[in-house]
């Protein structure tokens, strides 16, 4: 399993994977670097907490940017292999059908988490250079920033066996569109559709609940996709 | 050029692309579908709302992120096992092939913005609107759409030619798209934003004094300054890539 992920972040190198890992948590905050830029005065009188209401402007466009970033790696991850017709080589290597997609799963989910602790850092660097009044307020923080990673497992892995599945990478491309334009439209979506769960709302008004959906659809799906791909003929 | 542009379509008919086409239509209608028009009172033309309420995801995110779809899908032929080489080894000009590719995308983005009327209409019906149906300012919007993804097709037809795959040029839409959400709110920036026109200009509730719901000067600088050098930009490429 240790080789088996060795050679998968061998094959990610140079082909933009790390740049786009850092590019989506400083566009996170880039983007309310603009918006805090443009009207600070504005936004600052919009709430009585300075810090909460930061958090929740990040957390506008952390949901798209998984659900985004997510579409973009498993097509990319799987098209590796696609371009130079590497599947039938790699499955042909001593090593189980399973090990295969679950390294490639691992992969992405570090990936990821990556992407999410530099959320946090990134966040709590511009809220420090903003300077609020109010203190820092730490559990928010971590909660924004990993709640939504979790949230988002079930998106990774049908979007994953998606793109494993694909031999027209055109497919994923365009569920992950549906994706992000669900996600954008999460307020009125029904609690049951799995991308409105990075948004971190439902009828109960408890994130934790989309955490653990997340992590058992995550599990469930993720079982689902390697089953159906190991069943599948390479061609 | 003709032939061409022939060879391209035959490609293009035997390479799925159907269900991308409808995928846009559908998430009109889902959306139109689910929105309350009961909630809004006030004697507003109920077309109105629904065009207003489909466009903010339809024009905002799906519009744009489906024509670097659209332009991978027309350049995976070619991706595949040496297309590339075996095109331009025919009688053709490298210009022609690009151009004939980038006049198909338009097109197809055409007939994506006409299914989107359709949405339009089937969600009037489903939801039984009485009021008139407001033709000629929803072909403005449907018309001047189209326009504004002129730039943005020609930036994504030059991606999908740099890149094998379909995410490196989906990457590099979205990293221009997300902002667009933001860029629509601010007055200073959003006319200047080419990712943000195909909002602006299907936004019907903009002035309706011009020909389009965009002052003439912003469709011409903005939409057909960045179109030039998009376009120009991917034409010299094409000529000087190694194949």
């Amino acid at each position: 399993m240790i080789s088996m992920m060795q050679t998968d972040f061998l094959k990610i190198k140079r082909k933009g994977f790390w740049f786009l890992t850092f590019l989506g948590p400083i566009g996170v905050v880039a983007l309310q670097m603009v918006n805090y830029g443009v009207r600070k005065e504005y936004l600052l009188q919009q709430s009585e907490n300075d810090w909460l209401y930061y958090l929740q402007n990040i957390s506008v466009f952390t949901p798209l940017a998984l659900v985004l970033g997510i579409a973009i790696f498993t097509s990319f991850i799987a098209s590796i292999e696609n371009e130079t017709n590497a599947w039938k080589q790699l499955i042909s290597l001593p090593v189980s059908k399973m090990m295969v997609y679950l390294s490639k799963f691992t992969i992405l989910a570090c990936l990821l988490f990556i992407s999410s602790i530099l959320l946090m850092l990134f966040t709590l660097g511009f809220g420090i250079f903003l300077s609020f009044d109010e203190a820092i307020p730490w559990w928010e923080l971590v909660k924004y920033s990993f709640y939504p990673y979790f949230a988002a497992l079930p998106v990774l892995a049908l979007q994953l066996w998606i793109a494993t599945v694909s031999k027209n990478q055109g497919v994923p491309i365009t569920t992950g569109i549906f994706g992000v334009i669900f996600a954008y439209s999460a307020y009125m979506l029904p609690d049951w559709m799995i991308w409105k769960w990075p948004s971190l709302m439902n009828q109960w008004d408890e994130p934790l609940i989309n955490v653990l959906l997340g992590l058992g659809v995550g599990c469930l799906l993720y079982v689902m996709g390697m089953l159906d791909f190991t069943r599948r003929d390479v061609k | 050029m003709g032939a061409v542009l022939r060879s391209e379509w035959y490609k293009l008919r035997k390479s799925k692309i159907l269900p991308i086409i409808f995928a846009g239509p559908l998430i009109a209608i889902i959306i139109g579908a689910l929105f309350n028009y009961d909630s809004m009172e006030g004697g507003f033309n109920k077309w109105y709302l629904a065009v207003l309420s489909m466009n903010l995801t339809y024009a905002l995110l799906f519009l744009p992120l489906i024509t670097g779809v659209l332009a991978s899908s027309i350049c995976r032929y070619e991706h595949q096992a040496g297309g590339w080489k075996q095109l331009l080894a025919l009688p053709v000009t490298r210009g022609n092939v690009f151009i004939s590719k980038y006049v198909l995308l338009l097109l197809l983005v055409f007939l994506i913005q006409l299914l989107y009327l359709g949405a339009i209409y089937i969600v009037g019906i489903i939801n039984g609107f009485t009021d008139p149906f407001p033709l000629e300012i929803i072909w403005k919007s449907i018309i001047g759409g189209w326009l504004a993804t002129f730039p943005l097709v020609a930036l994504q037809l030059w991606m999908s030619i740099v890149f094998k795959s379909f995410a490196a040029p989906f990457a590099v839409n979205v990293i221009f798209t997300l902002p667009t959400i933001l860029a629509v709110n601010s007055e200073r920036f959003g006319p200047f934003y080419p990712w943000a026109q195909p909002f602006s200009m299907m936004y019907i509730g903009g002035s309706a004094d011009d020909v389009f719901f965009v002052p003439w000067e912003q469709v011409l600088t903005v939409v057909g300054g960045s179109f030039i050098i998009f376009f120009l930009g991917g034409y010299i490429y094409f000529q000087r890539k190694m194949i």
